[in-house]
């Protein structure tokens, strides 16, 4: 009896890295590896649609360049949430240096106005 | 960003240090591991390169939105249901189509590995593979044991068998799922 039997029905749980999938797609397997990675294919619906739609672009070279432009967008678009953030933050802490600084002005307007009244009690 | 240096972390490591202390960064190395496999996706649902590219930095934002608001335990599963979803709403939109919703629950990632399993011992469950494999029909059963047993590639099979490519794959993934539901059904009348 084959026990390979037993793998058809046990699930890889491997991940493809994007490397081999585009020579998947190149065709620059052998087919040793070209069938690992139709094993990963049979068990995972992500990649096997992944794979089904990347072959659909028209000129495969562009697909490494359509990846590096949206990772650059994706990055782009963090850092700009990232600086919103800390503006945000920083409008935020504004009010609290304001606050401070009037408080401080308070009291010490108030301190002035307690040394001038004892200042004038005095001479009276 | 080299994100190279973050390889050795896993996807659910990089959710952790993203739920610790909400740095956008974390979710940008995560996202980034699946940019490729998503733009694929697009393209398999909506067959145009500009569209693909389009739904793949939506999907970005709306993961990025929705793991603000909620706890993701299996990351892979859920970003392939994210963009699934994201297709079938758009070509929905664009053709009036009704096309069925995905959710966490009916979405499988690969496939249930058999609910028995791991209770049988090797030598029954053999049995029960040999008496299900034989049910099945000519074309998936011959395809099935050249790919898991004889393992050939997709383009070996068709070159010995004169089906298409698109046919190998089919008897493979139906085999397969004939053979959980054959061996399952043995089993239970064991």
């Amino acid at each position: 009896m084959n026990k390979d039997l037993l793998n058809i029905l046990s699930n890889s749980n491997k991940d493809i890295d994007n490397q081999q999938l585009m020579d998947y797609l190149a065709g620059k397997l052998s087919d040793e590896e070209r069938h690992k990675v139709e094993m990963q294919l049979a068990d995972n619906d992500f990649i096997n649609d992944a794979l089904e739609g990347l072959e659909n672009v028209k000129d495969p070279k562009d697909i490494n360049f359509f990846v590096d432009q949206l990772n650059r967008d994706l990055h782009k678009k963090l850092l700009q949430k990232q600086k919103r953030k800390q503006k945000r933050k920083l409008l935020q802490q504004r009010w609290v240096y304001a606050a401070v600084v009037i408080i401080l002005a308070l009291l010490i307007a108030t301190w002035l106005m307690i040394i001038k009244y004892q200042a004038l009690k005095g001479r009276g | 960003m080299n994100t190279d240096r973050y390889q050795h972390i896993s996807d659910t490591a990089l959710l952790e240090r993203f739920y610790a202390d909400k740095d956008n960064q974390w979710l940008g190395i995560l996202l980034q591991r699946y940019t490729m496999l998503l733009l694929g996706v697009c393209m398999k649902y909506l067959k145009n390169e500009d569209d693909a590219k389009d739904s793949v930095q939506q999907v970005f934002l709306k993961a990025i939105a929705e793991l603000h608001k909620y706890k993701v335990a299996y990351f892979k599963s859920w970003i392939y249901m994210v963009a699934k979803n994201h297709c079938l709403m758009k070509l929905r939109d664009q053709q009036g189509k009704s096309p069925a919703m995905l959710n966490e629950q009916t979405m499988v990632m690969g496939e249930e590995p058999l609910s028995v399993e791991s209770h049988l011992d090797k030598d029954r469950m053999l049995d029960a593979m040999t008496l299900a494999i034989e049910e099945l029909n000519a074309e998936q059963k011959q395809c099935v044991t050249l790919f898991y047993l004889d393992k050939k590639s997709y383009t070996q099979i068709a070159d010995a068998t004169g089906y298409s490519m698109m046919q190998v794959k089919s008897y493979i993934q139906n085999g397969k799922r004939n053979l959980k539901i054959g061996v399952e059904r043995i089993i239970k009348q064991q």
